[in-house]
């Protein structure tokens, strides 16, 4: 009985079609799981040493595990990484958790805490007007706030045992961070206090970060942005100042070592005391703050950039100084670990690791810093002169 | 019998002949007609009546802004290109992280920023033909017993310390290769120790080593690529006419030796 040899073919043939096809319309990523390997834990003399990690748009899951297991090797036991929103909740009030689930299980694997950046909106929390000119991923209309929110507190909760920290937004005094937007520290503000309490409730041990201010000189009424001095002050005008655990600021060292005296008018790595500063004037000097992206550029070309032999020993100064002087910073996380594709430009020449994992020599000057190693080679020769 | 049979072949040969030649002559005229509908047109390619042109003025000597001007490499290559084209130019000063989005979006016509042809583009940017190869460079004393990587065996590499270079150098040492490591503070330092005999061979990119060279001008030297960092013109994929137009430009300008020209002016 049963259909005849040739007609089961088909029957089959076609059956599988019909399987490519729905794979077609629905398709999913294919969890293939890169075995986790043996619990490892990072080895490290500075507990302060962080990376900013960018393993959210990796497709090759041997590409995560392989980042963290530098990121350990290097000595860093903590990473900054972002989790956006757009990847999580793509059709709304339905969590698709696979790319942050295999970034979070390899971290833990690793002995990695994270600190999660939370960002980039759906299209179906953006305004959908087709007269309306078409929104950027980083505008998120008031409407959608408390949607943010529900997403952040439910990250939260479902990774309570890989982060220790949430960052709420990703230097919204930029325009182009706010979604092309003039930039409006009391719709941050109101962001915040939608959020706060609603993470708080789904994991009350995880440390909400405010800010991630961008390092700018913009005044009032321009298009691009705010200076991270008014923004932060105009912040705490607006209530902001009971809606966040922490402080999270950017400060790049451009041209100047870090030891250089810090001055509004100049982007260096000290800048970042003067928005600790501003904490401190409104009442918030128990608050930690954490260095969520700094670091230097060693292009040869690019006009903010410095020698590489200066970007290697600034690195390491700018942790010894924090050591030092900032006793109110968790964490100094460099930007970037590595890209999953060259930019093919200057924004290369802030990694440590190139795509294709060849390790730049900072990565060595920074592993010697942070696992307390003895210098293994001398840096560089002499100028050379005749005779 | 014989000859009608002859004359009937040959004749009906004539036909084939002939019918051949019309049907190729059709051919070759719609290939024309074909090739002149699709010939890049000056107006289709840039219909505002000028080349707007997205560059990053962070990057001497390619491109800079000095306040009043953006000025370079780069904006004197594109400004040889209009004018060869015969279409007034404009630049816009736009930061990396926005030069493809600009593109992509229209508000420029075109990139040239010492862009480095990017695969991972391609589905949405052409490029033009490469105008600079800023590849790492190996570079020895002119007549040097041996001048390429493989046959300098424990040589004295000089390059500046924690570059690309050094990566480089790092590389070959994971790999095997024989070779006493000299890093200097800066790349010029490196060129220096070769110059000096400290070292047998130096390790710079292609910039450097000509902006060295203005300033040693009777140093002899020879030197060899071992990376590959060309830089090309973009411009959106669908903007086929714009693209072609000013590879074509870029190709005469290069059969001039303009271009030689332009490059010698700044490095």
């Amino acid at each position: 009985m049963g259909l005849p040899r040739r007609r089961r073919r088909v029957a089959v043939l076609l059956l599988a079609l019909s399987a490519l096809g729905i794979a077609q319309i629905h398709p999913r990523p294919v969890d293939d799981q890169v075995p986790l390997g043996e619990q490892q834990n990072v080895e490290t003399a500075k507990p302060l040493v962080c990376v900013h990690t960018l393993l959210e748009n990796e497709v090759d899951e041997a590409k995560i595990k392989r980042s963290l297991e530098l990121t350990r090797e290097l000595g860093a036991a903590t990473i900054v990484q972002f989790f956006p929103w757009a990847y999580a909740e793509a059709e709304q009030g339905r969590y698709e958790w696979f790319i942050a689930d295999r970034i979070a299980r390899h971290a833990k694997r690793q002995g990695i805490r994270i600190i999660a950046r939370l960002g980039l909106v759906p299209a179906w929390a953006r305004p959908s007007d087709p007269a309306a000119p078409p929104t950027t991923l980083n505008f998120l209309p008031e409407e959608s706030f408390a949607d943010f929110a529900r997403y952040a507190a439910a990250f939260a909760e479902r990774y309570a045992d890989a982060i220790d920290a949430v960052i709420i937004w990703n230097e919204p005094n930029l325009s182009f961070e706010w979604g092309f937007r003039p930039v409006d520290p009391a719709a941050y503000a109101r962001l915040l206090r939608i959020s706060y309490p609603r993470i708080k409730a789904a994991n009350p041990a995880v440390q909400v970060l405010a800010g991630a201010l961008a390092p700018t000189r913009e005044q009032a009424g321009s298009g691009a942005g705010l200076n991270e001095f008014d923004y932060l002050s105009a912040m705490y005008q607006a209530g902001a100042g009971e809606f966040f655990d922490a402080l999270a600021i950017h400060t790049y060292g451009y041209h100047d070592s870090p030891s250089a005296e810090p001055n509004p008018d100049r982007l260096n790595f000290r800048r970042a005391e003067l928005l600790r500063e501003i904490m401190l004037h409104h009442g918030d000097e128990h608050k930690p703050a954490f260095i969520t992206e700094f670091g230097w550029n060693d292009h040869p070309r690019w006009t903010g950039a410095v020698r590489p032999s200066q970007r290697s020993a600034y690195t390491v100064q700018a942790f010894e100084y924090a050591e030092q002087h900032w006793d109110w910073a968790e964490n100094l996380c460099l930007w970037a670990f590595r890209f999953p594709a060259d930019t093919l430009s200057y924004p290369d020449n802030f990694t440590l690791v190139s795509a294709d994992f060849t390790l730049k020599p900072i990565y060595y000057a920074l592993q010697d810093y942070a696992r307390g190693w003895a210098r293994s080679e001398d840096t560089w020769l002499p100028t050379p002169r005749a005779g | 019998m014989a000859a009608d049979a002859t004359r009937r072949l040959t004749r009906r040969m004539r036909t084939i002949l002939a019918l051949l030649m019309a049907t190729l002559s059709a051919a070759l005229i719609a290939i024309l007609l074909i090739r002149q509908a699709s010939a890049p047109n000056i107006s289709k390619a840039f219909p505002a009546g000028e080349i707007v042109v997205g560059v990053d003025a962070s990057y001497p000597p390619f491109a800079l802004d000095d306040g009043t001007s953006v000025r370079g490499l780069d904006i004197d290559i594109a400004t040889a290109i209009a004018a060869e084209l015969g279409v007034p130019i404009r630049f816009e000063n736009i930061g990396f992280y926005a030069l493809y989005d600009a593109l992509i979006s229209g508000r420029v016509d075109l990139l040239i920023s010492a862009l480095r042809i990017d695969r991972a583009r391609m589905d949405d940017v052409r490029y033009t033909q490469p105008y600079f190869d800023n590849g790492l460079l190996i570079v020895t004393p002119a007549h040097a017993a041996e001048t390429d990587i493989d046959s300098l065996t424990n040589a004295r590499l000089a390059f500046e310390y924690a570059s690309s270079a050094d990566a480089q150098v790092r590389l070959w040492q994971e790999d095997g290769r024989a070779i006493k490591r000299l890093p200097y503070e800066l790349p010029e330092y490196a060129l220096d120790a070769l110059r000096l005999g400290l070292a047998d061979a130096a390790i710079v990119d292609a910039a450097t080593l000509r902006l060295y060279q203005r300033e040693q001008r009777d140093w002899n030297i020879e030197f060899e690529y071992i990376t590959s960092d060309p830089y090309a013109i973009a411009a959106r994929i669908d903007r086929r006419d714009a693209w072609k137009l000013v590879d074509r430009a870029l190709s005469a300008l290069k059969e001039r030796g303009e271009i030689a020209i332009i490059i010698d002016a700044w490095l």
